[in-house]
């Protein structure tokens, strides 16, 4: 039988699709490989050149990172903390904003949702200036409650809006419904919309609490010797140690590591985020 | 519930009220007061190093501005930094996009890995990249480059290398947001449109001009956006990876208002700079949303 050209041609096709993907792929992931790879080394391995593929592992680094002189067990509470507790204030002030963007009869809400979105614009740079200032006069540097206080600039805006998308999706036949129920316009919310845009909410949780725990330019400005999240942990680091490669490697892992689980684990919410304004085109926005 | 209150909240415009009240108190108090202060800073002179000289000046911050070369400088740069990061996103995601479609299987190890970079800290992928990447006799890429028998690039430590770096920490960061919308994006389009084009024998290329294109332009658009807004006040992966440097190699608009600020302690200039930044953000943003509104329509 003799061979299809078509099938040949379209499978050398495949063939280099694959090839490039995998490229494209390994540039993503090599970085982050690499580090794993590096973290596994003894300093004095480290810095063999050009670099050995062949050695003998050791989790000595990663003891090192977590209970040596530079441990960053205490930075990766205080990064916990602050992700936290912005989370659950965030949350609370924006599901209601939202609902009320979304689904209420609200005059200047146009004006009002302006006002939101703009404010997302402010570059953080032109934050911490005045920031710095006014917690410096009041005595917030430092402060869990000046750095929570400052990470709402970024995180409430912004759950607003994803929430705002997620509520437009709700049928309004289920409010109907509850309204002829003769449920009060706070049953409604707290019994018929909450549990509707759950997944929503579970979404503006995880970008919440990923943008708080990967904060820097605020963190390394307003925080100092007592709030110190695992950002400028690993800055400090790096210019205090210069050369201690594997061992930053093994501390940056320990403090990525709840983001790259979450990235794993809800890589598909994480997608629905990132797509949710774009897919639809962002609504009315 | 006493009934006047439970009837006043079930108006429906006091209870909307109610509800954005308390989101909208506290964005006024940590948004709009500190930008206030800000602009009204900018007015000032605020030399922690020099504070008898301290008071209002007017526009001379502004003035000062005009007739500093370092800002034009960083100015420069800000539009480098962010005209080539956004282009490369987008060009590189929806390069990628449309490869990854005509996949049959294993679409989802791309969607796995392309979360990788968004979820790491822009300040540890810049120190990632300053150490185990691009390091001089050390870092990975100095053993490639030098392995393929080009000459030894001190990548962070000379001047144009240097920008090409950080353009490419950023790119190599963000392209995968580009990717998973424009995949997400293309994944939704309807799939008779192909059909019908495939039977009229449309090639490839004009399939993609004629049809892809213009379903894409609303999620091509967003995706300019939101990329722009973020490549305009870059900071932590620069920062970590360069501090700006060499020099002011790699020191964006961002950097260069931040360093004002926190190292020379000129807070009013510095301000004056964050303003100058702000109003670039919103000059190009309002742009990018007449163009959208303007094409959707």
């Amino acid at each position: 039988m003799a061979i299809n050209p078509h099938i040949t041609a379209r499978r050398r096709r495949n063939v280099i699709l694959y090839l490039i993907s995998i490229a494209v792929l390994s540039v993503w992931a090599f970085p982050v490989i690499w580090a794993i790879v590096v973290s596994l080394k003894s300093e004095t391995e480290v810095l063999a050149y050009p670099p050995n593929l062949f050695f003998r592992p050791t989790l000595d680094n990663y003891s090192d990172a977590l209970f040596g002189s530079f441990s960053i067990v205490q930075s990766f509470i205080t990064s916990f903390v602050i992700s936290a507790l912005t989370t659950v204030l965030t949350i609370i002030f924006a599901v209601p904003a939202a609902y009320a963007f979304a689904r209420l009869k609200l005059r200047g809400k146009k004006v009002i949702g302006f006002y939101t979105l703009v404010t997302q614009m402010i570059p953080p740079v032109g934050l911490v200036i005045p920031y710095f200032l006014i917690l410096n006069r009041i005595g917030w540097l430092d402060t869990y409650q000046g750095m929570v206080t400052v990470f709402l600039t970024f995180s409430l805006p912004f759950a607003i809006w994803l929430l705002v998308s997620y509520m437009e999706d709700i049928p309004q036949e289920m409010e109907e419904a509850a309204y002829l129920d003769k449920a009060s316009r706070f049953q409604t919310l707290w019994h018929i919309i909450l549990p509707q845009v759950r997944g929503g909410i579970a979404v503006t949780v995880i970008f919440v609490f990923l943008n708080a725990w990967n904060e820097f330019l605020f963190a390394v400005q307003l925080g100092g010797n007592t709030v110190r999240p695992v950002t400028v942990a690993m800055y400090n680091f790096v210019s205090v140690e210069q050369t201690l490669w594997a061992k930053l490697s093994a501390a940056a892992l320990i403090a990525m590591l709840p983001m790259i689980i979450i990235g794993i684990v809800a890589q598909k919410q994480i997608v629905k985020g990132l797509t949710v304004g774009a897919v639809k085109g962002g609504g009315r926005r | 519930m006493p009934a006047v209150t439970k009837r006043l909240f079930d108006k429906e415009q006091n209870f909307a009220m109610l509800l954005v009240a308390p989101a909208v108190v506290i964005l006024l108090a940590t948004t709009t007061l500190p930008l206030a202060f800000l602009i009204w800073n900018s007015f000032h002179s605020i030399n922690l190093a020099m504070p008898f000289m301290n008071g209002f000046i007017g526009f001379e911050n502004y003035r000062t501005m005009l007739h500093d070369g370092e800002f034009w400088h960083s100015l420069g740069l800000t539009a480098i930094y962010t005209a080539s990061t956004v282009i490369m996103q987008l060009v590189i995601g929806l390069g990628l996009a449309l490869l990854v479609m005509q996949i049959p299987a294993g679409q989802w190890l791309f969607r796995i890995v392309a979360i990788l970079p968004i979820v790491l800290a822009p300040v540890v992928v810049g120190l990632f990249w300053r150490t185990l990447m691009l390091a001089p006799n050390f870092g990975i890429v100095d053993f490639m480059t030098r392995a393929l028998g080009f000459d030894a690039v001190n990548w962070l430590g000379s001047t144009t290398p240097a920008l090409v770096s950080v353009i490419l920490i950023h790119t190599w960061q963000w392209t995968p947001f580009a990717f998973l919308v424009l995949l997400a994006s293309l994944a939704s389009l309807p799939p008779d449109v192909y059909e019908a084009a495939r039977i009229d024998r449309a090639s490839a290329w004009r399939r993609f001009i004629h049809i892809t294109l213009p379903l894409l332009r609303p999620a091509i658009v967003i995706v300019v956006i939101m990329r722009s807004m973020i490549a305009l006040s870059a900071f932590a992966a620069i920062f970590a990876a360069t501090g700006g440097g060499p020099g002011t190699a790699t020191e964006i608009l961002n950097l260069y208002a931040y360093r004002t600020s926190f190292v020379k302690l000129d807070f009013g200039y510095g301000s004056a700079l964050a303003v100058a930044l702000l109003l670039i953000t919103l000059v190009v943003s309002s742009v990018l949303f007449v163009i959208r509104t303007a094409r959707t329509r």
